[in-house]
């Protein structure tokens, strides 16, 4: 109890320093320390994400950036942890195809954008193709890891039950390599968000990504902030709502340490 | 044993010189026109002109610059941050909500306020790599910091060393091998950021090359860009990891699964 | 204890051997690590293999589950050659922290082996509830292995191997990683369990006392390459019991003759 009231109270004092930072932003904007047309106060900012979403334009933003985001990295994901799971489970592939992923893995991913562009042009199917091919390289990456770190005894034990192979892969080999697998669905998720901006902003789809650079070609840097803020907000709501999926999936972990 | 590693390197190599090879013969047989693919033998004589011009020397040189420039600053942020907030728990928890407001804000997102800001070049390259660099530094050394040996910390107690000679005498050299690993981490975001930015906007270095190649239909200059980035990720990570063993031995490595 | 006393009337040779090894001879990687070896386990028995490290007692152990195919020779089980693993063969490994899955609870661990033998979902619980009783677990369901002691872990290993309801049950130094005490009351317990299954045992070990404590019979591996060094019978009364068995003369003498067997294997 006494424990718990003490955690609040740090948590309120640490809201209470973020807030005096917005004050502080608060006071240099209507100071005009810095010119307003780079410095929106949070006052400007607030107002613009309230119109924007009162008049639908900022929604829909948001939504594009949201569905361009999850279809590339639900796309990733199981293509990912699918082929991972192929070469991760074969000696064979691990020896002759897992080394040729591995010197991939440093390629700045992004690089892959003009191939894409001159594929697919400056499509909704490029940011898409852009976002899961960036997605995918944590994941499978991870998978291969895990599968390939499962225990050997478990192995035996699923040979001496004579259980299927796929049931071994259910029930045995994706399991174990579970906490690999979500860490890299977690590191693939932030690369999602950033491409899908980056992919917004070359080719102009409906999204934040495209609606933060008009903003700051027509320097309205109220409607740009508010674009950031969000932003921020879907990074944080969404790597949020991916730690509580491991916490839940990997409760046995937790007894483990 | 040798011989084993020797052989598995040679099997390791077998699948990309395969697709090269099929690439190459299947380009050949259909007389290959395209705007985004060309075989490998034209994408080497690409990359062979792009050094002959030095234009690709040019581009690798601004992205570079870029990106360490970047990686120094937020080195230097992230490390006052990260040491900072793990010496001091009170500042720690009173910057929570801070540094969690802040750092899931995507670093591309702040290329347009950069963008008005600073205008195109290489300034606010630099500076969006900086806030990309900030954060894994700022968490892994602040993590390096608390985990110290708690003995280490009291030994500068009594030791009565001044502040600042403890974490210069102390702190860092204890978590050292960790900061190392949290700064070859960076360098690799910084590198991505600055090619990203690049492709997105900023007309300088090696993702406007590549973007430009792809606007002028070159598919072979555009892949052998493509190829030379790669590279030079490669190249990067291998030179920092060989750091790594160099300056701190097999022990450090383990501190890459944190 | 009918049934432990009927076992230890069986005459060598009369039943057909419920596991028989033939001039079974096994490399691995150049190496020879099983020279030879003919063996019969009788339907019940209860076998127990001692040796120093390195005479291929483990190796043996993972023939008779089916785990290894012998370079030479045969392994037939119920007068059928082995091929693979089979679910009337259990296997007990000494390192219970890595046999069972650290993401299922003790009830989940259970229940792979009933999954995996095809029972029907709603039969599982009261079944499992039941092993876990039998195994001294009860109410221990809901916890992951993490939560549990080392013994408690390796009786949820024998409740899963229970499961399987094998004909034959495998133990590699089941309690070599346990302390004295839990290890006695284990050791009392899978007697007891044996003899209510009926099950067939092969136990290997390197306690000598372990091993007459609870064999119909022990024997002993030399190494390099793994062959039988020595066989005893042993003639002690069922139920054992650790006091008085221990003391008997006749486990005496076992002890005394094992212990100068494994002193020379070693010189």
């Amino acid at each position: 109890m006494n424990r718990n009231a003490t955690v609040w109270l740090w948590r309120a004092a640490s809201f209470a320093v973020a807030a005096s930072f917005i004050a502080l932003w608060q006071l240099i904007a209507n100071l005009k320390l810095v010119s307003p047309v780079f410095l929106p106060g949070p006052d400007r900012a607030w107002t613009s994400l309230v119109r924007g979403f009162s008049n639908g334009d900022l929604g829909n933003k948001l939504a594009g950036t949201l569905e361009h985001m999850a279809y590339g990295w639900l796309a990733a994901s199981i293509a990912g942890i699918a082929i991972g799971a192929i070469i991760g489970s074969s000696r064979i592939m691990r020896t002759y195809v897992a080394p040729s992923l591995e010197f991939l893995r440093p390629l700045p991913v992004s690089a892959i954008i003009p191939v894409a562009i001159a594929m697919l042009g400056l499509t909704q199917a490029m940011a898409l193709f852009v976002i899961a091919f960036g997605a995918i390289w944590p994941i499978m990456l991870a998978t291969i890891h895990g599968f390939a770190a499962v225990e050997p005894r478990l192995y035996e034990v699923a040979r001496s039950l004579q259980m299927s192979r796929l049931a071994v892969i259910f029930k045995v080999a994706l399991p174990s390599a579970s906490p690999d697998i979500l860490a890299g669905m977690r590191l693939s998720l932030t690369v999602a968000l950033i491409l899908s901006v980056v992919c917004e902003i070359l080719a102009g789809l409906d999204g934040l990504g495209h609606w933060v650079l008009l903003s700051a070609r027509a320097f309205r840097s109220a409607d740009l902030f508010a674009g950031v803020i969000l932003l921020g907000l879907t990074g944080y709501v969404t790597s949020v709502a991916m730690s509580m999926a491991e916490h839940r999936l990997l409760a046995w972990q937790a007894a483990q340490r | 044993m040798t011989t084993d590693r020797a052989k598995e390197k040679a099997k390791a190599l077998l699948l990309p010189l395969a697709v090269l090879l099929a690439f190459e013969a299947w380009a050949r047989a259909t007389h290959l026109q395209s705007d985004s693919l060309a075989p490998p033998s034209e994408i080497i004589m690409a990359l062979a002109g792009a050094f002959a011009d030095f234009s690709i020397l040019t581009a690798t040189r601004d992205t570079l610059f870029s990106a360490f420039a970047g990686l120094a600053i937020g080195t230097v942020i992230g490390l006052a941050l990260g040491i900072a907030f793990g010496i001091s728990d009170t500042l720690n928890r009173l910057m929570e909500v801070t540094v969690e407001a802040v750092r899931p804000i995507p670093s591309i997102a702040l290329l347009p306020i950069a963008l008005i800001a600073l205008g195109f070049g290489y300034r606010m390259e630099i500076v969006i790599v900086a806030f990309a660099c900030v954060w894994p530094i700022l968490i892994l050394s602040r993590a390096a910091v608390r985990s110290i040996e708690p003995r280490l910390m009291e030994v500068s107690r009594a030791l009565r060393l001044p502040a600042a000679q403890r974490v210069w005498k102390i702190i860092i050299p204890a978590a050292l091998p960790r900061i190392f690993v949290a700064f070859r981490l960076s360098a690799g975001i910084a590198l991505i950021v600055a090619v990203t930015v690049e492709i997105a906007i900023n007309p300088l270095g090696l993702g406007a090359g590549i973007m430009l190649a792809q606007q002028a239909l070159r598919p072979d200059l555009m892949l052998a860009y493509l190829v030379w980035i790669g590279a030079i990720g490669y190249a990067l990570n291998i030179l920092l990891v060989v750091a790594q063993h160099r300056l701190f031995g097999r022990a450090a490595l383990s501190g890459d699964s944190a | 204890m009918a049934n432990a006393a009927k076992r230890f009337e069986v005459i060598p040779g009369q039943p057909r051997p419920q596991i028989a090894f033939t001039d079974v001879t096994l490399q691995l990687g150049g190496k020879t690590i099983i020279e030879n070896l003919s063996l019969g386990v009788r339907p019940g028995e209860f076998l127990c293999v001692v040796g120093a490290s390195g005479c291929g007692k483990t190796t043996a152990l993972r023939l008779a589950a089916g785990l290894y195919q012998p370079t030479s020779g045969r392994v037939d089980f119920d007068g059928q050659l082995m091929l693979h693993p089979r679910r009337e063969i259990a296997i007990v490994f000494q390192d219970y922290g890595k046999a069972l899955l650290p993401w299922r609870t003790a009830a989940g661990n259970v229940s792979l082996a009933l999954e995996a033998g095809g029972m029907p979902a709603a039969e599982r619980p009261a079944r499992i509830e039941e092993l876990l009783r039998t195994v001294g677990l009860p109410g221990h369901a809901g916890k992951y292995p993490a939560e549990m002691s080392g013994g408690m872990q390796q009786r949820l290993q024998i409740a899963r191997c229970l499961a399987q309801e094998p004909k034959t049950l495998l133990m590699d130094e089941p309690f070599g990683a346990l302390d004295a005490m839990t290890r006695q009351g284990l050791q009392d317990e899978v007697l007891a369990l044996v003899a209510a299954s009926g099950a067939t045992v092969i136990f290997v070990t390197h306690d000598l006392d372990e091993a007459i404590y609870l064999g119909d019979r022990v024997i002993g591996l030399l190494p390099h390459p793994g062959r039988i060094g020595i066989e005893l019978a042993v003639n002690l009364p069922r139920p054992r019991d650790q006091l008085s068995t221990r003391e008997h003369p006749e486990f005496l003498r076992l002890r005394r003759q094992l212990f100068d067997f494994i002193k020379a294997a070693e010189q």
